[in-house]
């Protein structure tokens, strides 16, 4: 669904990510883990396209996807979520959905130029979707609330749900519970299962490791820019280079 | 009409319009164009040089200009807001694609000091630093320009075209394009993520911007016959910025309250500042330190302005209710 093959980012000499191959299977939440610095997040810009690769490819449904800047890749299904907040915070939660909906005629020069009647029914539409999202995520009530008002947790939530506006094929969450209160790790926890469950493939690098033990199959650890072990969190938990390298504790 | 009163109302019209199409880029698509009294007055030097005689005609030798076409109204008008917006295709295609904005708006400010400085001493093209003069004002073949009758027309085709470009602003304002353009205001990184063409949204509203603006300078030059580099310093567009910050940043009230508070109410206010002491120029030095304590008078107290973005809310049916039934600040 989504290949890497010896993908590399280089920053004036440094290796962040250091000839990655990896392949995103469908249906399954991938997890990437490895310490501070190993270049997961940078990888994950790599694939959304929001950083370029200095060399390597990326083919995503059998499209190389290499070349594409990132707004073309999200067009095409490849959606992240960054790992510092993102949101909109001057727009509504409900406005935060509705940018990230495609399919609106509104939302060129001309179509806004031509009036609500050229675009309303689109709207509507549109807004009806969004509040089904908010709705299956228990934010409904936080629908006309600034999203920057809202907590840590909500604010990931905002993200995850604007990204499925888009009908993503393969989610890359970056981090997702980084910062989150406990209470609220474990929803959206429940929440991505349940994506999973119906179909959504997902890309997901995160710290809380028995996050990941839960959710992922397989996961891929990452050091220093390279793959250093992949297969189900039990296995890995055997590897004593992956044990040293990160799963210490 | 009393002469003041007219031409109180013909520049609280101009700065109106500027203020729209500055609120447009900055104020709801976060670009910081330092740049912007280049449009205007690229606007300005067309409809001028549209409307004038070649500068071979009798009485015009002791100036020089391109062109000289001798238009009709409104045909100078059009042109300059055409050419306002056709210069900002190639500024937006070299310094908004790739830089961060910040430097953007560097670049941009060094943009506005160049072209400034470049027509000052390039006499061919504009008659350098003298700048034009005796530019006929529009209709003038037809009407006397020195009637009641004629300052009233001015007045009221000043605010026709307010009208009008408060009309195209609000459209792009309370639209999925204005709400997208918004959205790229507050995480351009993350809007990129979700599909949005930056680039092409940005070069779309800097030339919407740009005609709004050269359309706000052609109505300037058509009043005050006069146009020179003096009367577009970078500057002027700092004192734009500063009705923007006043008004309400993303709201077209607010940059309609902020045009008729700062570049008109302000300085108006500050001719009335006493004169006589103090070194030469303490006047204006005044007015000038005076807009940088609004800016950060207002930035420091009251970051959205006196008229905040309102919020938008959207009813049962799934139709955003009228933005200017609430206006409150967060």
């Amino acid at each position: 669904m989504l290949t890497a093959r010896e993908v590399h980012r280089h920053f004036e000499g440094m290796r962040a990510v250091d000839g990655v191959s990896i392949d995103v299977l469908p249906g399954r939440i991938t997890g990437l883990i490895g310490p501070n610095g190993a270049g997961k997040s940078t990888f994950l810009a790599v694939l959304a396209g929001t950083l370029p690769a200095s060399s390597g490819n990326i083919v995503f449904e059998a499209e190389v996807i290499t070349a594409l800047p990132a707004y073309k890749r999200a067009r095409r299904g490849l959606v992240r979520t960054f790992q510092l907040p993102s949101e909109f915070a001057q727009l509504t939660v409900l406005e935060n959905l509705l940018v990230a909906a495609p399919g609106n005629r509104g939302e060129s020069l001309l179509g806004a130029l031509l009036g609500k009647r050229y675009w309303l029914p689109d709207e509507r539409r549109l807004v009806e979707r969004a509040r089904r999202l908010l709705n299956r995520f228990g934010m409904s009530a936080k629908e006309s609330d600034y999203a920057g008002t809202l907590s840590g947790g909500q604010k990931r939530i905002v993200e995850i749900m604007r990204a499925l506006m888009l009908r993503p094929r393969v989610l890359l969450l970056d981090e997702p519970m980084a910062g989150v209160h406990p209470s609220i790790v474990d929803e959206i926890a429940t929440y991505l299962e349940s994506l999973r469950d119906e179909g959504l493939t997902i890309l997901m690098v995160e710290h809380e490791l028995h996050m990941v033990e839960r959710l992922c199959d397989p996961v891929i650890v990452m050091a220093q820019g390279k793959i250093i072990g992949q297969g189900p969190m039990t296995m890995l938990r055997r590897q004593r280079e992956i044990v040293d390298a990160y799963l210490v504790g | 009409m009393n002469y003041y009163v007219e031409t109180i109302l013909v520049y609280a019209g101009v700065d109106i319009i500027a203020c729209l199409a500055l609120n447009l880029q900055f104020g709801v698509s976060g670009i910081v164009n330092f740049s912007f009294i280049v449009f205007q007055a690229a606007g300005a030097y067309t409809a001028a040089v549209l409307s004038m005689p070649p500068d071979t005609a009798s009485g015009m030798s002791f100036q020089h200009y391109v062109l000289g076409l001798q238009l009709p109204f409104p045909i100078p008008w059009l042109g300059g807001a055409l050419v306002g917006g056709l210069l900002a295709i190639p500024v937006g295609v070299l310094l908004l694609r790739r830089l961060r904005s910040d430097y953007q708006a560097i670049a941009l400010l060094v943009l506005s000091v160049i072209v400034n400085t470049v027509i000052t001493n390039y006499r061919p093209l504009f008659n350098g630093a003298a700048g034009l003069s005796v530019i006929p004002p529009p209709l003038s073949e037809r009407i006397d320009p020195y009637t009641a009758t004629y300052q009233y027309l001015y007045v009221g085709i000043t605010f026709v075209c307010c009208l009008l470009v408060l009309f195209v602003a609000n459209r792009i304002v309370n639209s999925p394009y204005g709400r997208t353009l918004r959205a790229m205001r507050e995480h351009e990184l993350a809007a990129s993520a979700l599909g949005k063409n930056l680039v092409a949204l940005k070069l779309t509203v800097f030339v919407v911007g740009g005609i709004i603006a050269g359309l706000s300078g052609a109505i300037l030059v058509g009043f005050i016959s006069y146009w020179a580099p003096i009367t577009w310093l970078y500057p002027e567009t700092i004192v734009l910025f500063a009705a923007i910050i006043v008004g309400g940043r993303g709201n077209n009230l607010g940059a309609i309250l902020g045009g008729l508070l700062v570049p008109l109410g302000f300085e108006e206010i500050t001719r009335f500042i006493p004169t006589g002491f103090g070194p030469p120029g303490l006047g204006p030095a005044i007015q000038w330190v005076a807009i940088g304590l609004l800016i950060i008078g207002f930035l420091w107290f009251r970051p959205k302005g006196v008229l905040p973005e309102p919020r938008r809310v959207f009813n049962e049916a799934g139709i955003e209710e009228s933005p200017f039934m609430e206006v409150r600040a967060s």
